[in-house]
């Protein structure tokens, strides 16, 4: 009986289950071919820039069906392939704001409190003329002055952006600054090199052997561009990141510096200090290019000048020390170097006869400059920074013997009270190993879209009429005691606000401090076309056109392409574009000029643009709005772009124009007309900051360290453009909508927070509630809140900004030229002191 | 309305140019390779297939996953933090399981390789899912929404109740264009083309590149070039 | 002799009035799942707990359960005839109606596992032979038909007999009686290597799939059958005593105590086979935090591991190991009960812990395939069934309790008295 038991289940059972199975599962299936899918069609396709506050500029197609948008996708156009595709994730999602239900569709009046976000529909001639009338009774009872317009960097929209200025220039009202505001303006650049700002485009990243990057984050910050540092590194160079964060670039890097927030100056100082040490340094470069040589008077701080040694001598003749004559040798300002056989001094002290009689004791500049540099051994910036004297001392050597070696900065170094002397001690450290003004080398800050490349002077400033350009600080926290007397403060002060290309309620420092100045306000209007925190706190409320909507004229700092906007699609809802706006606000408030000036189509202030630049070796010589409507044009500039290249290859005199001043302005920077590195003002004087030096963050004054233990780092995200997409759809489905601090674990545990607590940011400034997300990434006592969330996105408060501080640096107040010399903000340098508010859900 | 043009016709002519499939055989078998050197996680090819095929929200057919212990959080390796991302799609598998558990047919094989799917005659079983060792179908378990008023895309939405996945964009292979994650990485971490091609890139990349979960067999047409090692200063 | 004549009549002893109650309940919760159908086909399978990142649940655990449970019927019936085993003769009809429904519910479950059931056709116009989910569909198919069949050559005579149209006009003739022992045997042929089809096929659509570490393993089959038997044996002991204590059929206590046995013997198969899978995993180590063995024991899911171990295996064994215990019918019941559910709760085991963990587990995982507050991926589902999906399980459910209960009323489920009493 077991017997055919057996034997039954191997006949009838097993075998007959698998074999058929098994046979057939050894193949696929075969192939079919049915199908040739194709593209559904479309209307058109319309090339256009994607333009927010990004510094990306990314040419970009517009796919457009039965008059809607289906498809965003990169135009990969530019002439250089290297520049193909520019784009990111978020540039591709413009649909979502274009369309998404936070779009602004009509004009709005506000009917509750202000900021009870209670409005009603309104049409254009009814809101229209309503600020006229409150503009015009403001003008009339304060003046027009009174009234600030906010409208963010011009390199986005010369021509909308542009509106602003004309209609301010035209009735006197009060144009805000945008680059110094934005923190972005790295004060080291005027001060050192007498230019707003001055960087190579991206694209000779890739001719670089050596990158150093301090506080940049390009891979989440330069998406269309951190591929030509992989270039690079392909090549065989070397990338290093300072950072107190592992950053998403710090991921990619051969080595990662974990610095102390706020520090990166000691750590450049130590740089500059141990490449002196080892004798790396290019001197022949010091002497030739910068104020190295040029006597500094022991008496009195100035520098030595012609008409010290002779009566009627020249006050921009400056003097060195000639080895070759034993004697002082006079330098003017016309061309860099020096006449043949002078052999400046670099160090030692010379006594030097004046005309007056008697004589002075007076040194180089470069001895100075080595004095203090003298203080910073690898130890003490060790101390300072955190980071290992060793590898200070090994990142020096690498750096210096390396060529060309370029230092990238960005705003994680720049946005600090002292970040001017950070860069200065950059741009000492690029100078001294002769890496300035060459390809693949160079100091560049890469920061806001602040660049204006042409002459916009026909469209901004009509008949000569400018606007009265005051920084914004000055708005949001008043006079400070310092400010330079240059400043055309309105002596009524502020009574009105018009903010437009900007969501100025999130994205503004110390927000408790500008919600005071608000409550002093007659009218706020805001020019949005989504409803953003700032538009809540508007009185009237006008909806704006987006980039598929309207004409402009753009470019970046990042390549030197000029790129129109094209319209791709009729405006959404009731949207107009900021010039039609303007033109009807001109119209209503002074007709006559409206008449005048304001009759011109965006391709008219395209076309004088054009030709304004136009002329032999002008930036648009050549350049026709044909060639723009058909794709992404090249400003006839040096390929590659490389800053300084003239001064450095032609011993032309510091510094390079800084449109849209006039050069003049920006040399009173650098009276040497050199790359300076000894500041004679008063102001640096007072403040001992004659010479790159290395500072404390600031607000450990304002907010004690024992009370706020903690460094609040807010840099930028790689998911928004500031605040901009932190409304988007397709985006919050990745990272989830919901602002996360990011905190070591040591700092976490202290505080008995996990990942998912709801906790609370404060300091003496405000406070604002977020949650955690415990990371390895951070540095123990700095925290990082990325910018841009919006408040309702938060659990409580208006957002990381009530903690920042608006604090302002005289030394930034020496000088005032808007944009270029005036105060720069620092948002990294804030405490704060974090407590878990309730436990993760 | 005017009458309607092919959006690759359509393209301003450098576009064109930059989108063109490079060199290919008479019978190519389409294949992509990921540099996970130049990948910099920005998810450009995640939104950009979302946007040229219309995926509704909640669904992706391609994805960005980080080397790390969350979204773009590294993990400490050997003491050391360390990151990289992984973009994923389907893999396009020459042996692939999820044609050989569908019960209708209904996902495919094409000759150039692609592995497709069909719409209309998927019953919605979705065994395929629970058969992909890679995780990248999803199913239509509810009408498509969208953030947007209007259908967008290239496509069109697929039926409630069936599977979908990345098609290699072969609605834009069928005009000689790139997929669009291939155009839209702006890293150029993504390279495709024809892998029976010798002088195409990905052939001549393939060699140094890697599948993942080689162990399962499934012969993918997606590779992978792993990130460098780190130089020391 | 009096059974055999009675015609198609109610149950002894049952009011009318009680049975009535029962059937109309079972007809409002058959309502009620037909409903939810309705509700999950209008708005698609969004209305279930299931997601991208976990998309088989109820119905397939159900349609792998019952699969199982259709293996009773089997047993009993080829065994009494293959194996001679004449103690099982007085609860065979019942068996077979058991497999019967059981195997019919099973296919049932599939339907509204589907997205698109109105295309169910498309099985047949495009079967793809190297899918194990086509052959299972198949098997399911022929195994109803098989059992179906069973059940008509048990009772045909008996239906004959009382005149009942069931019968389909075959008569009570010695020739005719001769043939169907004749085919009951030959039927028994198939029916055996069938069912280890239906269990191995089963099987193999989680078991061949190298995409999930969990399932791919060779022992999957034979673990299947082994369950299979326990779950089969069990449900069809429950059903023998329920339906002798409502006086439809009868045997003596000792069929109990011998089925008792047999379940033991199976109970102690599958241990091996549990136990012999669990230890090919855990041998070699593998430190990997997602492995198999560490999600079984540690994993969220690690309390099914061990009722599946205790409740499902250990205790039945216990009690039927001891003939004394064995002999008590109460005790038999209670073992199978637990036995029963132990298989339910290693099929939810399976189910579970081999989809709720997305392949490439890599933040942020999979995108769960609908729109949500918060992140749309995840690495790892929490799966809760919904109301609808209960109620269409319910429903089913519900359908197959009528079937059996109708079974009851107009089959001859009892033994003719003359061959009732045959021995061990
Ligand atoms: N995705 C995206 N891109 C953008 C923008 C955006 O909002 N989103 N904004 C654009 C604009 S306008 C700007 S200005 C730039 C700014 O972009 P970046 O120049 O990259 O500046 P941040 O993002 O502020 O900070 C960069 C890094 O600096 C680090 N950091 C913070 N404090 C310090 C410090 O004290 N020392 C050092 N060495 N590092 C520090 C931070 O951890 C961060 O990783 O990005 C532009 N590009
Ligand atoms: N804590 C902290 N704060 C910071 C920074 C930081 O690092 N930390 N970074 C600072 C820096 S560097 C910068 S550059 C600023 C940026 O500050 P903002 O420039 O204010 O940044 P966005 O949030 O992008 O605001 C742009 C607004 O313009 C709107 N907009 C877009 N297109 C148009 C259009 O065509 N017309 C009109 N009228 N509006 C349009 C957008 O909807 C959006 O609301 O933020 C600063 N804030
Ligand atoms: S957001 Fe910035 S980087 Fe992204 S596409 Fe637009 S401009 Fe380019
Ligand atoms: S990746 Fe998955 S879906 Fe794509 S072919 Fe392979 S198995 Fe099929
Ligand atoms: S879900 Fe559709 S494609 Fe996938 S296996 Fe089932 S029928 Fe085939
Ligand atoms: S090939 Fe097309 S479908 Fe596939 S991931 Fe890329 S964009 Fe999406
Ligand atoms: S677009 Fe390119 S860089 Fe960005 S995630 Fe995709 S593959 Fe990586
Ligand atoms: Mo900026």
């Amino acid at each position: 009986m077991p017997q055919s038991r057996r034997e039954l289940l191997k006949r009838g059972g097993a075998a007959a289950a698998t074999l058929p199975l098994a046979g057939a599962c050894a193949t696929v299936p075969a192939a079919r071919d049915y199908d040739v899918a194709k593209s559904l069609p479309v209307d058109k396709v319309v090339r256009t820039t994607c333009s927010p506050n990004c510094t990306g500029s990314c040419g970009q197609l517009a796919f457009v069906r039965d008059g809607v948008l289906v498809k965003i996708q990169q135009a990969a156009d530019y002439p250089d392939a290297a520049y193909n595709p520019r784009g990111c994730m978020k540039g591709l999602s413009y649909l979502n704001q274009v369309y998404g239900p936070d779009r602004i569709l009509t004009p709005l009046i506000r009917t509750g409190a202000r900021g009870s976000g209670e409005f009603r529909e309104a049409t254009w001639d009814e809101a229209l003329d309503r600020i006229a009338a409150d503009m015009q009774r403001i003008g009339a009872a304060w003046g027009y002055d009174s009234i600030h317009v906010f409208g963010q960097v011009p390199g986005s929209g010369y021509i909308q952006k542009g509106a602003n200025y004309r209609a301010a220039a035209l009735l006197g009202l009060t144009h805000g600054t945008s680059f110094d505001f934005n923190g972005d303006l790295p004060m080291g650049m005027p001060i050192t090199f007498g230019v707003q700002n001055a960087e190579h485009e991206a694209k000779d990243w890739a001719n670089s052997r050596f990158l150093l990057l301090v506080g940049s984050n390009p891979v989440e910050t330069r998406i269309p561009d951190v591929h030509f540092i992989f270039d690079a590194v392909a090549a065989g160079a070397k990338l290093v990141v300072v950072d107190p964060v592992f950053s998403p670039t710090a991921s990619k890097a051969d080595a990662w510096l974990q610095i102390a927030p706020g520090t990166d100056a000691a750590l450049a100082l130590a740089l500059c200090e141990q490449i002196l040490a080892d004798g790396l340094a290019d001197l022949e470069f010091m002497r030739t290019y910068t104020d190295a040589s040029l006597l500094v008077r022991a008496d009195n701080g100035k520098r030595l000048r012609e008409k010290d040694l002779v009566a009627g001598g020249s006050d921009a003749v400056f003097v060195v020390w000639d080895e070759a004559t034993g004697g002082p040798a006079t330098v003017g300002t016309s061309r860099l170097g020096f006449a043949d056989g002078v052999r400046p001094a670099l160090v030692g002290t010379y006594d030097v006869p004046l005309a007056s009689g008697g004589s002075v004791r007076a040194t180089p500049a470069f001895t100075l400059v080595e004095r203090e540099l003298l203080a910073w051994t690898p130890d003490r910036a060790a101390q300072v920074t955190g980071v290992p004297a060793e590898r200070i001392v090994s990142l020096a050597r690498a750096f210096a013997r390396t060529k060309p070696a370029a230092i990238l900065m960005g705003g994680g170094s720049n946005h600090w009270y002292h970040g001017d002397l950070t860069g200065r001690a950059f741009g000492l450290l690029a100078s001294l190993t002769g890496n300035v003004g060459r390809s693949g080398g160079g100091f560049s800050v890469y920061v806001g879209q602040y660049k204006v490349r042409v002459d916009t002077s026909p469209w901004w400033n009509p008949d000569g009429h400018k606007a009265n350009v005051v920084p914004s600080i000055y708005f949001v926290r008043g006079k400070t005691a310092t400010m330079n007397a240059a400043v055309p403060y309105p002596k009524n002060g502020w009574h009105g606000l018009i903010v437009t290309f900007a969501n100025m309620f999130v994205q503004t420092m110390d927000t408790n401090e500008l919600h005071r100045t608000l409550d002093g306000l007659d009218l706020v209007v805001v020019v949005d076309h989504q409803r953003t925190e700032t538009v809540k706190w508007a009185d009237v409320v006008l909806p704006a056109t987006t980039w598929y909507e309207k004409t402009d004229l753009t470019a970046t700092p990042l390549h030197p392409y000029l790129q129109l906007q094209q319209p791709a699609i009729d405006p959404v809802g009731q949207a107009r574009s900021e010039l039609a706006i303007w033109r009807g606000i001109m119209t209503r408030v002074a007709p006559d000029l409206a008449a005048k000036y304001f009759a011109m189509t965006e391709e008219d202030a395209i076309k004088a643009i054009l030709a304004a630049s136009g002329g032999p070796g002008g930036p648009t010589e050549g350049i026709t709005l044909e060639q723009l409507k058909a794709g992404p044009v090249r400003l006839r500039v040096p390929d590659p772009d490389v800053a300084f290249v003239h001064q450095i290859q032609e011993k032309v005199p510091f510094p390079p124009q800084s449109l849209p001043a006039a050069l003049t302005a920006t040399a009173a920077f650098v009276p040497t007309r050199r790359i300076e590195f000894y500041k004679e003002d008063d102001g640096f004087l007072k403040l001992g900051e004659t010479v790159p030096t290395y500072k404390e963050p600031f607000d450990d004054g304002a907010n004690d360290p024992k009370r706020y233990p903690l460094r609040l780092l807010t840099p930028h995200s790689k998911w928004r453009i500031h605040s901009s997409y932190a409304n988007n759809a397709w985006l919050a489905e990745i990272h989830g909508g919901r602002p996360e601090v990011f905190i070591h674990p040591d700092d976490a545990a202290a505080r008995s927070i996990a990942t998912g607590d709801l906790i609370e940011l404060a300091n003496t400034r405000g406070s604002v509630q977020a949650w955690a997300h415990v990371s390895d990434a951070q540095r123990p006592g700095a925290i990082t809140l990325p910018e841009g969330w919006w408040p309702r996105q938060f659990a409580k408060g208006r957002g990381v900004n009530e903690l920042t501080s608006s604090a302002v640096n005289p030394v930034h107040e020496i000088r005032f030229l808007g944009n270029m010399w005036a105060p720069s903000t620092g948002w990294k340098d804030c405490r704060c002191e974090v407590r878990k508010v309730a436990a993760s859900a | 309305m005017p009458d309607k043009v092919s959006p690759v016709d359509a393209l301003p002519p450098a576009s064109r140019k930059y989108g063109a499939l490079g060199a290919r055989s008479d019978k190519p078998h389409w294949g992509m390779i990921v540099d996970q050197e130049r990948c910099i996680g920005c998810w450009s090819c995640a939104v950009i297939c979302k946007s040229e095929n219309d995926v509704p929200l909640g669904a992706w057919w391609n994805r960005i996953l980080t080397n790390g212990v969350a979204l773009d959080q590294p993990r400490t390796e050997r003491g050391q933090l360390a990151m990289e991302w992984l973009p994923l799609a389907c893999q396009h598998c020459e042996n692939a399981p999820c044609t050989k558990v569908c019960p209708v047919q209904a996902t495919y094989h094409r000759s150039d390789g692609v592995v497709m799917m069909d719409n209309d005659r998927c019953i919605g079983c979705r065994y395929c899912m629970i058969a992909c060792p890679y995780g990248v179908r999803t199913f239509n378990w509810g009408e498509p929404e969208r953030p947007t008023t209007h259908e967008t895309g290239m496509v069109v939405a697929r039926p409630l109740g069936t599977v979908e996945k990345c098609t290699f964009c072969v609605q834009r292979l069928a005009e000689e264009q790139v997929p669009s994650c291939v155009w839209s990485c702006p890293a150029q971490a993504r390279i495709f083309g024809d892998l029976n091609d010798p002088s195409s890139r990905v052939a001549t990349l393939a060699s140094s590149a890697r599948v993942l979960l080689e162990d399962r067999g499934t012969r993918p047409s997606v590779m992978y070039l792993a990130p460098r090692r780190k130089q020391s200063i | 002799m009096s059974a055999t004549t009675v015609p198609m009549t109610r149950v002894r002893g049952d009011t009318g009035w009680g049975l009535t109650v029962w059937i109309g309940f079972l007809i409002v919760v058959m309502a009620a799942g037909v409903a939810a159908f309705a509700y999950q086909f209008a708005n698609g399978l969004e209305v279930t707990g299931l997601r991208n990142t976990m998309m088989w649940g109820n119905y397939i655990l159900f349609f792998m359960f019952f699969v199982g449970l259709s293996a009773g019927g089997l047993i009993v019936a080829s065994a009494g005839k293959l194996f001679g085993v004449a103690a099982f003769k007085p609860i065979t009809r019942l068996a077979v109606v058991e497999a019967t429904v059981a195997v019919m519910l099973a296919g049932i479950f599939i339907v509204p596992d589907l997205g698109r059931p109105e295309r169910l056709l498309n099985l047949v116009l495009y079967a793809n032979p190297t899918s194990p989910m086509v052959w299972d569909i198949t098997i399911v198919v022929a195994y109803t038909v098989l059992s179906a069949s069973y059940v008509w050559l048990y009772t045909r005579e008996d239906l004959a007999r009382r005149g009942s149209w069931l019968a389909f006009g075959t008569g009570t003739t010695a020739r005719e009686h001769a043939r169907d022992e004749r085919m009951k045997a030959a039927l028994a042929w198939v029916a055996l290597p069938a069912a280890i089809l239906l269990h191995s096929i089963t099987a193999w659509i989680f078991g061949l799939q190298i995409s999930r570490t969990f399932w791919y393993s060779a022992i999957m089959a034979p673990l299947f059958i082994a369950s299979a038997l326990v779950s089969g044996l069990s449900l069809v002991i429950l059903l023998a005593l329920l339906l002798r204590r409502l006086g439809r059929i009868d045997f003596e206590d000792r069929l109990v105590g011998f089925v008792g046995g047999l379940l033991a013997v199976f109970v102690v198969v599958e241990a091996f086979f549990v136990g012999s899978e669990f230890l090919t995993a855990a041998y070699p180590g593998v430190p990997e935090d997602l492995s198999p063995v560490t999600r079984l024991l540690f994993g969220p899911y690690a309390p099914l591991f061990w009722t599946e171990v205790l409740v499902g295996l250990a205790i039945p064994f216990a009690i039927l190991v001891v003939r004394s215990w064995r002999a008590r019918p109460a005790l038999v019941a209670a073992a199978a009960i637990l036995a029963v559910f132990g298989i339910f709760v290693h099929r939810l085991n399976l189910l579970l812990n081999g989809l709720s963990y997305v392949p490439i587990s890599l933040p942020p995982g999979v995108g769960i395939g609908t729109p949500q507050e918060g992140v749309s991926f995840a690495t790892y589902h929490w799966y809760v069934p919904t109301v609808v999906e209960w109620l269409i399980v319910l429903g089913v459910l519900a359908f197959g309790a009528l079937l059996f209960t109708l079974a009851g009323m107009y089959l001859p489920l009892r033994e003719r008295a003359a061959t009732s009493s045959a021995g061990l």
